[in-house]
């Protein structure tokens, strides 16, 4: 049959590793990661976390503002779920979306709760004498990340 | 005699006028020309500024968000991607990482980065092996080539 612009898919031919030995490879790069927590050869972590809606990366002793009321004393200790990423300079583990609550353990201090500073809101529409002013100071929460724990329990 | 109305000489005049104009001025301090100091001037360079700071701020996300996607590009191109395929393979990947955290990682955790483009294009390969499937043709069609006998 002769050959036309159809007959391969535009993309160029991929191969993909063989199965058996990718699944050795696998195992031994996990072996190596839970020794190397273990042990405790990392150096700082960092995390990737999910809190008031939006996504931090952070590290321990970070400081962190976030533009809303949190129901929570000044000087509660805080630990954050959500995470989705961590890594030190050898190995990351990356979570699928999350990673598990039993390996990652991410501690953080409330701060202050103060309000932002006075923002002005003006709508202006010229030759129709409209003119609106207001101010707004939302409140703010500062939190102070203490520590990101990993605990090797990878399979 | 009982007065029960004020005397038509007695008007009510402004004694803080010094302040309302200072209100005004104080935020046209760093302006350039007489904006700066003239009332009359200042007042209309204060309220597009004050105008222009509320459209600024629904701006602001949207370019940043340009901006990071800009840097992902960059940053998966060095490692051979491009940025449609990238953010796609991630999310099929089920990886939840917004571009402004993405953008994080590839300035200051290059490594990370590269991980997270070779987990990228390993579901890029993955995801064209399964469109090819089979390689067998379907049932009930025959093949492409018709020989017309006339």
């Amino acid at each position: 049959v002769a050959k036309t612009s159809l007959t391969s898919p535009p993309w160029p031919e991929v191969k993909l590793p063989d199965p058996v030995e990718e699944a050795k490879y696998h195992a031994e790069v996990v072996r190596k990661v839970n020794g190397l927590i273990s042990a405790g050869e990392y150096g700082r972590l960092f995390a990737v976390v999910h809190f008031a809606s939006k996504q931090w990366k952070i590290t321990s002793e970070d400081l962190i503002m976030m533009d809303n009321v949190l129901e929570a004393e000044c000087g509660d200790r805080i630990r954050m779920e959500k995470v989705l990423l961590v890594g030190a300079d050898d190995f990351t583990l990356v979570g699928r979306p999350l990673l598990g609550k039993e390996l990652v353990r991410v501690e953080a201090t409330v701060i202050e709760k103060t309000e932002s500073w006075p923002k002005i809101n003006m709508r202006f529409w010229r030759r129709h004498s409209f003119q609106r002013k207001k101010i707004i100071a939302n409140p703010q929460t500062v939190l102070r990340i203490n520590t990101i724990e990993i605990y090797p329990r990878l399979s | 005699m009982v007065v029960l109305s004020a005397a038509r000489w007695v008007r009510s005049r402004l004694s803080d006028r010094f302040w309302r104009v200072q209100e005004v001025l104080k935020y046209a301090r760093h302006f350039r020309g007489r904006k700066n100091r003239c009332y009359r001037l200042a007042v209309r360079s204060v309220r597009r500024a004050f105008v222009r700071s509320t459209k600024a701020r629904r701006e602001k996300k949207r370019s940043l968000r340009a901006l990071w996607i800009t840097r992902i590009e960059a940053a998966s191109l060095e490692h051979g991607l491009k940025y449609p395929a990238f953010i796609s393979n991630l999310v099929k990947s089920q990886v939840e990482l917004n571009r402004k955290v993405l953008a994080d990682l590839a300035i200051y955790e290059p490594k990370t980065f590269k991980s997270l483009a070779a987990l990228a294009q390993r579901r890029r390969q993955e995801g064209f092996l399964a469109a090819l499937g089979d390689g067998k043709e379907p049932e009930g069609i025959f093949s492409r080539i018709v020989h017309q006998h006339y």
